[in-house]
Order: C-alpha cells, then sequence, then structure tokens
C-alpha cells in the first residue's frame, strides 16, 4: 500500500515537472542568421563545400528548437525582434585532407580528415559577441568532405545550443 | 562473268557465299542502328506523368514593407544555368523532371509573393521598379552522396524604368532532404527539396536588405530626379 503511494507520488511530481522541462527548451531567440564561413589561407575546400556547409548548419539550428526562424544570409529582421536574434559567424582556419594509406596501414583516427573552424556568435541589435566557439571535427578519408561538413555543422549547433542556454541562464 | 583479276577459288567462294555476306553486312547494320538507338534513348529520357514533379511554392513568401509605397513587375526570367535539359532533375530511378521550365517556377513564384503583399504592378507600364531575374542554378548539386542537395542561385537587376538606373542583387536558396531508394519516395523528397530550395531563395530575395537597399537607391534617384 504504501509502496504504492510512493509510486503514486513520482508519477505525480514527473507528470508537474514534464510542461516546465517542456518550457524551459522552448525557442528563446526569434531569428537566427547563419553566415557563409569565411576561409583561412590555405584551406582547400571545393567550392560546393561552403555552400553546403551553410545549408547543414541551417538545418541543424532548425532542429536544435532554439530559434523561432533560421533566415537566410542579408535578409531583413524587424527592430523588435532584433535583440533576440543571433548571427552565425565563422572561419574554416585548417582542413587536412588526410590519408587512406595511413588510415589503412596505422588506424586508430591516424590520417583522417579533419577540419577546424572559429565560430562567432552575435546578437544581432547591438553586435555584442555571445559566445566564441572553436570546432574541430575529423571524418574518415575514405568519406567525401560534404560528410565532414554534416559533422561540423552537428557539433556546430550543438555548440551554440550549449552556450546560448549558458548565456540566458547567466 | 568471272573476274579476270580474281583467282578460280576465290571468286566462287565469293559467287557462293554472297548471301552470306549480305546477311553479315545486314547483321552489323542491326546492330550499329539497335546501339544508336539505345544510346539516344539512355541520353535522351523523356518527361511523362509518372516522373514528373510539380515544383511550387505551398504558400507566398511574404516580402518585406518598403519604406516608400513601391510597384513590382517580373519583365524577363533568363534561364543562365547552360543546362541542356533544363527540366532533368535526376537521371537516378530512370530520370526525374519538372513539370516546367525552370524560370516559368521561378517567375511563378516570385509573381505570386509580390501578388500576396499587393506589391506586383497590373502592368509593366505601371511598375516603379522591374525585376530582370537571371537563373544561374535550379536543381541538384553535388551533396555528401546520402542526400539530396537542391540550390536556387538568383541574380536579379532591379531597375527604375524612369531613370533607367539599375542595381544587381543576388539571392540563393538551399535545401538538403534524404535520398530514398523507392522512386515514389525519391519523387516526394525531391518535390520537397527543390519547393524548399526555391522557397528559400524567393525569400532571400524579397526578404534581404539588398533588394531594400536597391529599391531606396532607385527610387531615391527618382525622386530626385537623377
Amino acid at each position: 500500500m504504501r509502496s504504492h503511494f510512493i509510486f503514486a507520488v513520482l508519477a505525480v511530481a514527473l507528470l508537474a515537472a514534464a510542461p516546465a522541462r517542456a518550457k524551459d527548451s522552448g525557442q528563446k531567440f526569434k531569428t537566427v542568421e547563419p553566415k557563409h564561413f569565411d576561409r583561412a589561407e590555405g584551406v582547400e575546400l571545393s567550392t560546393d563545400f561552403n555552400d553546403y556547409l551553410y545549408a547543414e548548419l541551417r538545418n541543424q539550428l532548425q532542429k536544435t528548437k532554439l530559434f523561432a526562424q533560421v533566415i537566410g544570409e542579408g535578409e531583413v529582421v524587424d527592430d523588435a525582434d532584433a535583440t533576440a536574434s543571433v548571427v552565425v559567424s565563422g572561419t574554416l582556419t585548417e582542413y587536412k585532407k588526410g590519408s587512406v594509406a595511413k588510415a589503412v596501414l596505422i588506424g586508430y583516427g591516424a590520417g583522417s580528415r579533419s577540419l577546424k573552424a572559429q565560430v562567432n556568435v552575435t546578437r544581432r541589435s547591438d553586435q555584442k559577441n555571445l559566445a566564441t566557439l572553436e570546432v574541430h571535427v575529423r571524418a574518415s578519408p575514405r568519406w567525401t568532405e560534404k560528410v565532414l561538413a554534416q559533422e561540423a555543422a552537428r557539433e556546430l549547433a550543438k555548440q551554440i545550443k550549449n552556450s546560448l542556454q549558458h548565456e540566458s541562464a547567466s | 562473268m568471272r573476274s579476270p583479276a580474281l583467282p578460280l577459288g576465290i571468286a566462287t567462294f565469293l559467287r557462293r557465299n554472297r548471301n552470306l555476306a549480305l546477311l553479315a553486312w545486314g547483321g552489323v547494320f542491326a546492330l550499329c542502328l539497335s546501339s544508336a538507338l539505345l544510346t539516344a534513348r539512355a541520353d535522351d529520357p523523356k518527361p511523362t506523368p509518372a516522373n514528373t514533379i510539380h515544383v511550387v511554392l505551398s504558400e507566398p513568401v511574404p516580402p518585406q514593407k518598403f519604406q516608400l509605397p513601391v510597384k513590382f513587375t517580373v519583365v524577363d526570367v533568363v534561364d543562365r544555368a547552360g543546362n541542356p535539359q533544363p527540366m532533368l532533375v535526376t537521371n537516378g530511378h530512370g530520370a526525374i523532371f519538372v513539370d516546367r521550365l525552370p524560370a516559368d517556377i521561378v517567375r511563378d513564384a516570385i509573381e505570386s509573393s509580390l501578388k500576396s503583399a499587393d506589391l506586383l504592378a497590373a502592368d509593366a507600364s505601371s511598375a516603379d521598379v522591374t525585376l530582370g531575374v537571371y537563373l544561374f542554378h535550379f536543381g541538384l548539386a553535388a551533396g555528401s552522396g546520402g542526400d539530396y542537395f537542391g540550390k536556387v542561385e538568383l541574380a536579379v537587376t532591379v531597375k527604375n524604368p524612369k531613370t533607367g538606373k539599375s542595381q544587381q542583387v543576388s539571392a540563393s536558396g538551399t535545401s538538403i532532404s534524404r535520398i530514398a531508394m523507392l522512386k515514389k519516395n525519391a519523387m516526394k523528397n525531391l518535390e520537397e527539396n527543390l519547393t524548399g530550395a526555391l522557397g528559400d531563395a524567393v525569400r532571400n530575395l524579397l526578404r534581404g536588405q539588398a533588394l531594400r537597399d536597391a529599391v531606396t537607391k532607385t527610387m531615391a534617384e527618382s525622386s530626385t530626379g537623377n
């Protein structure tokens, strides 16, 4: 009888916490505008890579559910929404093509493709820097560079979400 | 009748096997013809209702609000993609096509969006600003291999017909969706993908800061009489 009572109390507590949790993971920002990333000197990637990374980043930012709208580059935002809007810009600082031979002969991550990017998240209204992130992703050299872009976009969206949640909490 | 140039044995052999030689040449000719037909068929698939998708904006893109009252007209949509088969989306699944020319799809999307906000002029003569659209890409671009990467790229000449001054604006839209094994699903995904990329490009154009600046500049030139 007592165990039933405890179970019922726990169930009620969980049900009560659920809406609060849903509310907590709600959209905190009106818009986010990712920009095409710049490339540092020596970063040799195909011309399509930046477009693909941009498109994938938009997809991943949408999935974070932190932003009501992911707008395109250079789109206007209403003045009322500018304070709750952020801009994501960045630079691809390093790209290593990798080596299939090393990956096969040595293994354990040797010879993998890698990409480093430095990303800034700024508030649209006053250009205040909300976060500066460093992202380093690796992929097998057998995969195309677009797979690396997917990984980079996923990692970026995750880090942006974490940093903005901490920013709004503090 | 015997040819004096040929020895007796060869001439006899040729005479006796004339029918066989004709048959062989006929066979070679038929083989060439069928291979040419097959090649032509492989290079030039045709759109049918079973392999055609309909790309149209599900709802018009709301354009931005301009400081001055302005009416647009789309004078031209020129396809500069240089695609020999502009309606062909992919050769996969025995070829998938769009039902209209990309230029018509883009024109329809821009005009319907402008019309929804009452920014489309009734005719070209009553327009304050004309839009000349150059379409540089419409369709799939190279993706990761596991997805469809749709891309639409536009360059638009924003022109004031009264002063003749013009500004160039570019806009692009992208969309990524999952690849599909079945043709039915592939067509559905491609339709969503291209519609998404089209909507994104039209939105990027009509809600872009670049269009606002171009319109403001051309209208200001008109009002000052420059």
